[in-house]
């Protein structure tokens, strides 16, 4: 094997035993400026080779462009992991360090039957009224972002209405300055929303549904922490005056 | 070579809450090597690892005094030690207790999204990094304002930044900096550092490291309207003479040290003013049923080392406790 290990590959085999249905890694990748689309490649390649419920869909956004339009994939190498049903979990950059972890649920997380979300965020997924589009800013070697991309992830599989990308930071500088990028990860949802670290799902779900309802908040960029529950008031007292 | 972490993040279906005999709260050294003793002495063991399983070993580039590995990454360490307790028999689940009390049938936990009894619960929940409190600390959080070098020092390739601190923690991440800032200045309260003697030599021969000594940081500043939306510099304050300057700077790491994170066990165990859990005979906390392990107890030294010591000795005493 080339990237993975043995000891990797007897590992990734027992965690995608679970795995219950089939799983569709697309992948699209060109040999023109891009520098880490050869070992993307080869990560999704050999990936597919441990488990026969999953397989490859190769597509070079240069000479298939219908296809990537159709799907809004912006960038290389970008990996789609899905039942072969949507096109909502998206990965871009080398899927290395923490990220690869990261690819992994998401691999496991299109082969499960049960549910993704916790019910609460079932019914907040039933009422979303726009559709949402989440960023997650990562960088390999950061221990929270999987927590964040993952959540964001489940997400997008459970609900027409979003879709989730996962975006290396340090693969797409100029991205990174458009979105303000200086610590990971950041979640930026409709260009509008964003919040630094990992929060667990209750609480980002929360915030997010009262900020899509707050019609009273400036234009511009809004920080979820605003939204979330304030801490009740024996809390308040101990953490003291800041 | 290309570094890949194996592992799923659990979905919210395996978090099922229930009764089990011993729950271990945290995810880091000690948590993990409760885990390990637990499993072998067959005690039903439910570890809730948290939202950032490996805790602050995770975030440690590498560990070198660890007796058997002169150096290895500290997620490396977390991870095994995660997959040796779980070959013992002990469940995970990457789920964070939010509160604890005192049941009739045993300590009730609970968590963002299930309810769990145990009949022993061993706190090893760590500390989590203590904020400066001053201003432009939270408004510039992720525009330059970091707790973890591992995770957002690439952002700051030959850049200028700034580090407070002068413990190990502290120095470690200076010299991790190192390898992506064109300059690392470490500020620093006292005229000598905290840190083992071995991190001071190599701060104090590493040309890309300024020391201020006798310095505090009084504001972090930033132009939130600016392309990266950063921070641009601080205003410090000579503890010697209080005098102020300002220094043009790109980020700020902060590594001040610890608070345990005890905020859930309030009112069920006895803590120090400090906020740790108050010991005796190493691991034993206030009620007979609950034990502590690791850099959440009142404890004279933070290390894996201890952690993991304290993680056996917990496991050992809940063990006598539930089946003696």
């Amino acid at each position: 094997m080339g990237i993975l290990s043995e000891n990797d590959a007897r590992e990734i085999r027992k965690i995608l035993a679970d795995m219950e249905g089939e799983v569709t890694l697309t992948i699209f990748t060109q040999k023109l400026e891009c520098e880490t689309c050869p070992e993307s490649e080869m990560i999704v390649s050999e990936l597919t080779e441990l488990s026969d419920r999953l397989s490859m869909v190769r597509i070079n956004p240069l000479q298939d462009k219908g296809r990537a339009e159709e799907l809004g994939v912006e960038r290389v190498p970008a990996i789609l992991v899905s039942d072969g049903s949507h096109a909502r979990v998206r990965f871009y950059g080398l899927p290395s360090g923490y990220e690869f972890s990261s690819l992994l649920t998401a691999i496991v997380d299109a082969g499960r039957s049960g549910d993704l979300v916790e019910s609460a965020t079932r019914g907040f997924l039933d009422r979303l009224g726009i559709d949402l589009d989440m960023k997650v800013f990562v960088t390999p070697t950061c221990p929270y972002c999987p927590r964040a991309v993952v959540l964001a992830h489940r997400l997008a599989a459970s609900s027409e209405r979003v879709r989730a990308e996962a975006i290396e930071a340090n693969e797409y500088p100029l991205l990174s300055t458009k979105y303000r990028v200086q610590g990971v990860p950041r979640t930026v949802i409709n260009d509008r929303y964003y919040v630094e670290g990992a929060l667990p799902e209750i609480h980002l779900v929360q915030a997010l549904e009262k900020a899509l309802a707050d019609e009273k908040a400036e234009p511009g960029e809004i920080d979820l922490v605003r939204y979330l529950e304030p801490p009740s008031e024996a809390e308040a007292e101990e953490s003291g005056p800041e | 070579m290309i570094d890949l972490r194996l592992g799923v993040v659990d979905a919210p279906a395996s978090r099922t809450g229930g009764e089990v005999e011993l729950l271990i709260a945290g995810g880091g050294p000690a948590a993990w090597t409760a885990g390990i003793y637990a499993g072998r002495y067959r005690l039903d063991t439910l570890i809730l690892a948290g939202h950032q399983p490996g805790g602050q070993l995770a975030l440690t580039h590498a560990i070198e005094n660890f007796p058997g590995h002169s150096n290895v990454s500290g997620q490396l360490l977390a991870d095994e030690m995660r997959k040796q307790a779980e070959s013992a028999g002990a469940r995970v689940a990457e789920d964070q207790v939010e509160s604890a009390r005192a049941g009739e049938e045993g300590i009730v936990i609970a968590t963002t999204s299930s309810e769990y009894t145990a009949r022993a619960l061993l706190i090893a929940t760590g500390a989590a990094p203590r904020k400066l409190g001053i201003p432009g600390e939270d408004a510039f959080y992720g525009r330059g304002v970091s707790y973890c070098g591992t995770c957002d020092a690439p952002f700051f390739r030959d850049r200028r930044v700034l580090v407070v601190g002068g413990g190990d923690t502290a120095i470690k991440e200076a010299l991790y900096l190192t390898e992506y800032a064109s300059e690392v200045v470490v500020v620093h309260r006292r005229d000598e550092l905290r840190a083992e003697p071995v991190l001071r030599e190599r701060l104090l021969s590493n040309d890309r490291i300024t020391m201020l000594w006798s310095t505090t940081l009084l504001e972090i500043r930033g132009d939130e309207d600016s392309a990266s939306g950063g921070v641009t510099s601080v205003l410090l304050e000579s503890v010697r003479d209080g005098s102020k300057t300002t220094e043009p700077i790109d980020g700020v790491f902060v590594f001040i040290g610890w608070d345990p994170a005890t905020k859930p066990f309030r009112g069920l165990v006895e803590l120090t003013p400090d906020g740790a859990v108050s010991t005796t005979g190493g691991v034993r906390t206030s009620r007979p049923d609950v034990f502590a392990a690791g850099d959440v107890r009142d404890t004279d030294l933070r290390q894996v080392v201890t952690a993991a010591a304290d993680g056996a000795r917990a496991a050992f005493a809940a063990y006598r406790l539930l089946r003696e």
